[in-house]
């Protein structure tokens, strides 16, 4: 029942290949229409995930790669990780805990499995497509929202929602700043130029320890100045020097960008040179970048340089301090990470007024020194040890190709303490 | 070293899943006893092989090994069909 004139023209070298199993195959016995599955974008993937869509992630990739890194939603997400060699050993036994009546979504770890298990799948009856580029099309996908917005201009959120990077784009009169970028810097190049601007100076709240940062590049590209705290700039547990170009900051030292001005404070805890920014707006817009020192529902742990004991009465004062003397109840809170993806409204965006997080965030409740200090150390994630070679990376001791980086950046951030 | 097989199946420049989906073809076609060198440039079948000798029923994974050949890395494996 193939209606041939609908099909492509083959190409004229094809031809005598393309008929002749047409012409010779015997009669197969009827069969059901090919099985087409849809492949979706990370794109579309991710807003069916910030809309909380009760999805079934079925993910064929081998155990270690699902340990590693998985999609993470909100309430209603499941994710099953089920090898694609499962359904190639035994099709109906690695089929049999997948239920019928979701819409599944399988993903691997390139697109070829994926998409040759969501096809086992759809002709089984079931609701599937697969994840167009696989886990690293996940893995880079960067997501752009406004957070915040009037007449001096607004305040844009760049993400990368597989590790829970956050970082930030202002843009006011023409010109622009950019706090904590990520690696891959052309989606900066693309927002500062959508936005008609130019950009004025890149900022680092700190030297990450989770990847790779973006401000060289760009301060490279562009001429813009890049910001860091030269506490930040010696390498902490190496005790060696930077060789980027970097301008340290001062406490308190202010950017103008356009109409808002951003202000720079010292916010020592998660590493020894963490500043945060704060932005005022004309209009009375207020907000915080926090970097790694104090996110949304929990804050940075001190012991990624080393010196946890050292760091952990500095971090002290930092939240108990610091914080308190440079925000306003509705400042926003605009940290570089979150842990799940619930931190986010519906709207993708990751904040919340000051006074929010003050009264929600466990990790800020009151408590002394020594209180604090038995809290901290006693919610210390896993030091993953490529923190150690990411720091080099970021202040020019190492050279990192695009494969080492993206295996360095393997995984999602461990910058928080746990809950 | 050389790890002795009984048939040789080259799926080199094959994307996943198909150096699996061959080799379960063709290590079904081979007697209880034998073994099966499969020769794949996909990186990822080394972690996907070893996953999948641990759940199968009738195979056994004697050896892997990285070997280059004009500036490609080869990644070999061995299987034995048990049962």
């Amino acid at each position: 029942m193939t209606d041939l004139s609908l099909m492509p023209a083959p190409a004229a070298t094809a031809a005598p290949a393309a008929v002749a199993p047409l012409t010779t195959a015997p009669a197969a016995p009827a069969v059901a229409p090919a099985v087409v599955t849809a492949a979706v974008t990370a794109a579309e993937l991710y807003a069916k995930l910030l809309a909380d869509a009760p999805l079934l992630i079925v993910d064929v990739r081998n155990p270690a790669e699902f340990a590693r890194m998985r999609i993470e939603g909100r309430e209603a997400l499941d994710v099953l990780n089920i090898p694609y060699y499962a359904f190639i050993e035994d099709e109906d036994d690695a089929a049999a805990p997948i239920p019928t009546d979701r819409e599944v979504v399988v993903v691997c770890a390139k697109e070829g499995s994926s998409e040759y298990v969501a096809e086992l799948l759809a002709a089984r009856g079931m609701a599937v497509s697969y994840l167009a580029g696989g886990f690293p099309a996940w893995g880079n996908h960067v997501d752009v929202r406004d957070v915040a917005a009037g007449a001096w201009g607004k305040v844009i959120q760049i993400a990368r929602p597989a590790r829970g990077d956050l970082s930030f784009v202002v843009v006011s009169d023409g010109a622009a700043a950019v706090i904590d970028p990520l690696r891959h810097t052309a989606v900066y190049h693309d927002t500062i130029a959508a936005a008609g601007a130019s950009l004025a100076v890149v900022l680092d709240t700190h030297v990450h320890a989770d990847h790779i940062s973006g401000g060289p590049a760009l301060a490279a590209a562009t001429g813009a100045p890049y910001h860091v705290h030269a506490y930040d700039a010696i390498h902490p547990i190496d005790m060696l020097p930077a060789t980027i170009p970097y301008t340290s900051l001062d406490d308190g030292q202010t950017f103008p960008i356009g109409a808002v001005t951003v202000t720079a404070h010292w916010f020592p805890g998660h590493t020894l040179g963490q500043f945060n920014f704060r932005l005022d707006a004309p209009d009375g817009t207020s907000a915080l970048f926090t970097g790694d020192g104090i996110f949304l529902r929990s804050f940075g742990r001190p012991d990624l340089g080393g010196k946890g004991e050292a760091w952990t009465p500095l971090l002290y004062e930092s939240l108990t301090e610091r914080l308190p003397a440079i925000v306003h109840p509705h400042t926003l809170i605009l940290p570089a990470h979150f842990s799940a993806l619930d931190e986010a409204g519906a709207d993708g965006v990751f904040s919340a007024p000051y006074a929010a997080v003050a009264a929600t965030n466990d990790a800020l409740r009151h408590r002394d020194l020594a209180e604090f200090t038995a809290y901290v150390l006693g919610h210390l994630p896993v030091f993953p040890p490529e923190y150690v070679q990411i720091k080099r990376v970021n202040i020019g001791l190492l050279e990192a190709g695009e494969q080492l980086a993206d295996e360095l950046e393997l995984g999602k951030n461990i910058c928080a303490l746990s809950e | 070293m050389s790890t002795h097989f009984d048939a040789t199946l080259d799926v080199k420049g094959a994307k996943c899943p198909m150096p699996l989906v061959k080799s379960r073809k063709a290590i079904g076609d081979l007697p209880v006893g034998h073994v099966l060198q499969v020769i794949a440039t996909d990186r990822g079948s080394i972690a996907d092989f070893q996953g999948w000798a641990t759940t199968a029923k009738n195979i056994r994974l004697i050896a892997q090994e990285t070997t280059a050949e004009g500036g490609q890395d080869l990644y070999v494996h061995y299987l034995e069909r048990t049962a």
